[in-house]
């Protein structure tokens, strides 16, 4: 990359395509234009874009050279899987090993068309004609726990055997151990592959290597492509660098029009990443009672009809955008809902930065939208740094070769990712009675008096972006942060953003009023606590 | 212009076309036998073997086919087991040594709904050429029908009430407007429609008919469904004004209707407006999101900055006159140029 002195950084997602222009200039990289378009439009539009953008900011002596420079470019690409990959669930029962490989395949990002299961309430000759109609890349059997040799699991396969043609897809087997063999014999040769059992027990599940599995899966039969290019790969990779180079526990969420990505990555390098088939805005419909949720969560979008009526067009246009104020509120709780969705699966405990990609949550109209999406979806408790990749800088730059992804983060430096400041949020507590007290000192500015936050609060303090202050946080009784108490007072420090630093003892998850009006107060209240604290036009997330 | 349907075949189903034949909407293209309910055939017991042994004997492995009197199971020592009649192997129990079973149903009919010449057969699906034109929605609902197409409303902004569906809807497939309430959609199946097209409805309607349709067909067992396709969006958003005058021009050719797979083929027809996700000065445009949704207008100009909606949100803009008379500026994105057909 550092061979040329301009790249283009292109992420081609199912709906819109972002691209940024980063150029040298004083030994310095920078992000020089950025331009995101529905991806019907074409790249001959989005070269258009980029390059009247550069002739606002280039060199007048580049301008006669701007288009061979910009053709001449590096092009460092990530795009979505072209297409999804379709799977049929068959399991023993609906809620232990049906619903424990369902939730396996859709993190690992398939999209789970059917399940029949020996609880759900068909007979015989239905499920036959359900999975003789199913038209899916993949079929994944369940059932039996380990030790066991489950005459009903062995009938799940038989069932798969009886309405899948020969050649009809891969056959994973995500049962008892015990029955792998008979299971094999059921098809031809080189069609079933063994998973371990993702429940050995009934009251225990283990999915990792199922979905581990399944990943590997999906590469193989679906993603035809330079699997590295893929953005469920380059994204987890970029986070992944950059949690390595800055020593941090990262979370990275990216909500795409179709597809979400959660990424959890360690300091010494580990990442775990999942792809949520229908982690997306357009997968909103497929949540029962969605509309019914959003329309209590986003306060202002009309009620459950058109809220139904919104994330029905969410899914049918998918590139375009909210005109209305109400849709875009509508828009954003069901980004929220998306979130806390993909976040149910597994506990992470604190993490220091969470990092939020994708045009809804990476770039609204305001940073304060993009904090409480983050805020509300994720609610990441402890004290956390919140960021958005506005840019959409980094999914590609986890599509180059390993040892140039920490380089082009370092290059980016200030324009990688857009602060929005820090989070303390914290859980427990009477509601209406005392959660925190919080004392900021920044150094060389004068003392705010200590900060008493209520439980079902949210304050914001003015704190802009790379400015840093240490907090003392002294909890109540019964309220923490996440982690074992070790003192009455908590020192930690936070860094400032577009946003600044946000103390939030609305719980985990967020409690509302049953009544509307009170609901939508409430809403409003914290919508404007976020909104009064923040600098329009301080930061710019677009 | 002709465009390609495919008719996906369950397994096992045998075809009944060849490739050149031509075929109509109600032709029988394939014939499947479904699986009735499981019985259990003894295995190990005539084979006079343990109920583990006796699986090694199996002449056929799940989810084989076997007609009437087809060996199951046989050994060296010239003892058989052979179904009665054609059935579906399922499974093999080892603990008390009987085989699962299937048996067969009646030839059942598979039929493609459409009138053309087949193309193609295979095992997975049959391919048949239509000639006609091709409509993409958005999404529908419904089995597939066909009929012959009728414009039940005056304008593309018009809402389909239920008064406008008489005895001479029967079997047809009917161009409603902007809307059908879910009182419209059920007084349709009731009069026999076909289908509707419709330029937007509330997915509310459109879920609470589609459980009263399920519903029907679960306690009644009453078929005869109602298809619904949807072309512009949901909620109370209008017909594309050049696509509606496209459908009026084709009033009484015959239509097939797959409200699943929202489409619609219109046999012996010209190819509706196509469209472009990007819309440039001069194009005639629809509008897809509120409050704009489903209107149809002119992008008078192209907006050199970025414009902000009422929303806040930040894009690229550009001026539409709208075909009620007023003027807006609207996100590019929340627009598709519509090409004008010949004689426009």
């Amino acid at each position: 990359m550092v061979r040329a002195d301009m790249a283009v950084l292109i992420d081609v997602g199912s709906a819109w395509v972002k691209a940024g222009v980063i150029a040298r200039a004083n030994d310095r990289w920078r992000l020089v234009a950025h331009a995101a378009q529905p991806t019907a439009w074409g790249a001959s539009e989005l070269r258009r874009a980029l390059i009247d953008q550069l002739r606002v900011v280039a060199d007048r002596r580049l301008m006669a050279t701007l288009d061979d420079l910009f053709a001449d470019a590096n092009r460092i690409e990530c795009h979505s899987a072209r297409r999804p990959a379709r799977a049929a669930v068959v399991a023993v029962s609906r809620e232990l090993s049906g619903s424990t490989i369902r939730r396996a395949a859709e993190a690992a990002g398939w999209q789970v068309t059917v399940v029949v299961t020996f609880d759900d309430g068909r007979g015989l000759a239905e499920r036959l004609a359900t999975l003789q109609a199913a038209d899916v890349d993949a079929w994944l059997i369940g059932g039996g726990f380990t030790g066991s040799r489950s005459p009903r699991a062995l009938d799940a396969a038989a069932l798969v055997a009886s309405a899948r043609r020969d050649g009809g897809g891969p056959v994973v087997w995500a049962g008892s151990a015990e029955l792998a063999d008979e299971v094999a014999h059921l098809f031809e040769p080189g069609a079933v592959s063994s998973a371990p059992n993702p429940r050995p027990d009934a009251r225990r599940e283990d999915p990792g290597p199922l979905r581990s599995r399944l990943a590997q899966l999906l590469r193989e039969t679906v993603a035809d492509e330079d699997e590295t290019h893929l953005a469920s790969v380059a994204f987890p990779r970029a986070v992944g660098a950059l949690a390595g180079a800055a020593g941090m526990r990262i979370l990275g969420v990216d909500l795409g029009a179709r597809t979400a990505i959660r990424v959890l990555a360690e300091p010494d390098g580990g990442v775990i990443s999942r792809v949520h088939a229908r982690g997306g805005l357009a997968g909103a419909i497929g949540v029962p009672g969605a509309a019914g949720r959003i329309a209590r969560l986003a306060g202002e979008a009309g009620d459950e009809a058109a809220v139904a009526d919104l994330i029905q067009t969410l899914r049918a246009h998918p590139a375009s955008l909210p005109e209305t104020a109400e849709e875009l509120a509508g828009t954003q709780a069901a980004a929220r809902v998306q979130l806390a969705a993909i976040m149910e699966e597994s506990s992470f405990g604190p993490v220091d930065l969470v990092i939020g990609a994708g045009r809804t949550i990476a770039a609204p109209p305001h940073p304060a939208q993009a904090a409480r999406m983050l805020l509300d979806g994720i609610r990441p408790i402890g004290v956390t740094q919140l960021a958005v990749d506005a840019a959409a800088l980094l999914g590609p730059l986890g599509s180059l070769a390993d040892d140039e992804i920490g380089e082009g983060i370092a290059s980016l430096d200030q324009d990688l990712l857009v602060p929005l400041g820090t989070a303390v949020v914290c859980r427990g507590g009477e509601i209406g009675r005392a959660a925190m007290r919080v004392t900021v000192h920044r150094s060389g500015w004068p003392s705010l008096a200590p900060i008493d936050v209520r439980v079902g609060q949210l304050q914001v303090v003015w704190l802009p972006r790379g400015a840093k202050a240490e907090l003392t946080i002294e909890l109540a009784a019964g309220v923490n942060l996440g982690l074992p108490r070790r003192s009455p007072r908590i020192h930690a420090v936070a860094s400032g953003g577009a946003v600044g630093l946000m103390l939030d003892a609305r719980g985990i998850p967020i409690g509302l009023p049953r009544r509307g009006d009170d609901r939508r107060a409430m809403l409003s209240a914290w919508r404007d606590q976020l909104h009064r604290e923040a600098v329009p036009g301080s930061e710019r997330v677009a | 212009m002709s465009v390609v349907h495919r008719v996906r075949l369950p397994v096992g189903a045998a075809a009944m076309v060849e490739v050149g034949h031509r075929v109509e909407p109600a032709e029988v293209l394939a014939t499947t036998r479904t699986p009735r309910g499981g019985m259990s055939i003894p295995v190990a017991l005539p084979l006079r073997r343990s109920a583990a042994d006796a699986e090694q004997f199996l002449a056929v492995r799940p989810g084989r086919t076997l007609d009437a009197g087809a060996t199951l199971a046989s050994d060296e020592r010239g003892r058989e087991v052979r179904v009665v009649e054609a059935c579906l192997f399922l499974a093999y129990d080892r603990d008390d040594g009987s085989a699962l079973v299937a048996p067969l149903g009646g030839s059942e009919p598979i039929v493609g709904h459409v009138r053309g010449e087949v193309v193609s057969v295979g095992a997975q699906a049959i391919e048949i050429r239509v000639a006609g034109a091709l409509v993409a929605g958005i999404g529908g609902s419904g089995p597939a029908v066909h009929g012959e197409l009728r414009v039940a409303v005056d304008e593309p902004g018009a809402e389909l009430r239920a008064g406008a569906i008489d005895v001479g809807s029967t079997g047809h497939i009917v161009i409603g407007g902007s809307r059908a309430s879910a009182e419209t959609l059920t007084r349709a199946r009731a009069m026999g429609v076909a289908g509707i097209v419709l330029g937007g409805v509330l997915d509310k309607e459109l879920r609470d008919f589609e459980a009263a349709q399920a519903r029907r067909r679960e306690l009644a067992g009453v078929r005869g469904d109602l298809g619904v396709l949807l072309l512009e969006g949901f909620g109370k958003v209008g017909f594309d004004p050049g696509l509606f005058g496209w459908f009026r021009a084709h009033e009484g050719r015959l239509a097939s209707l797959f409200g699943d797979l929202a489409r619609l083929y219109v046999y012996d027809a010209d190819a509706p407006p196509p469209r472009r996700a990007l819309s440039v000065a001069g194009d005639r445009v629809i509008a897809h999101r509120r409050p704009h949704a489903g209107q149809g207008g002119t992008l008078v100009r192209v907006l050199d900055r970025l414009q902000a909606s009422s929303s806040g949100v930040v894009a690229r803009a550009g001026l539409v006159r709208f075909e009620d008379g007023h003027t807006d500026i609207v996100p590019l994105a929340n627009l598709e140029a519509t090409e004008p057909l010949a004689g426009d």
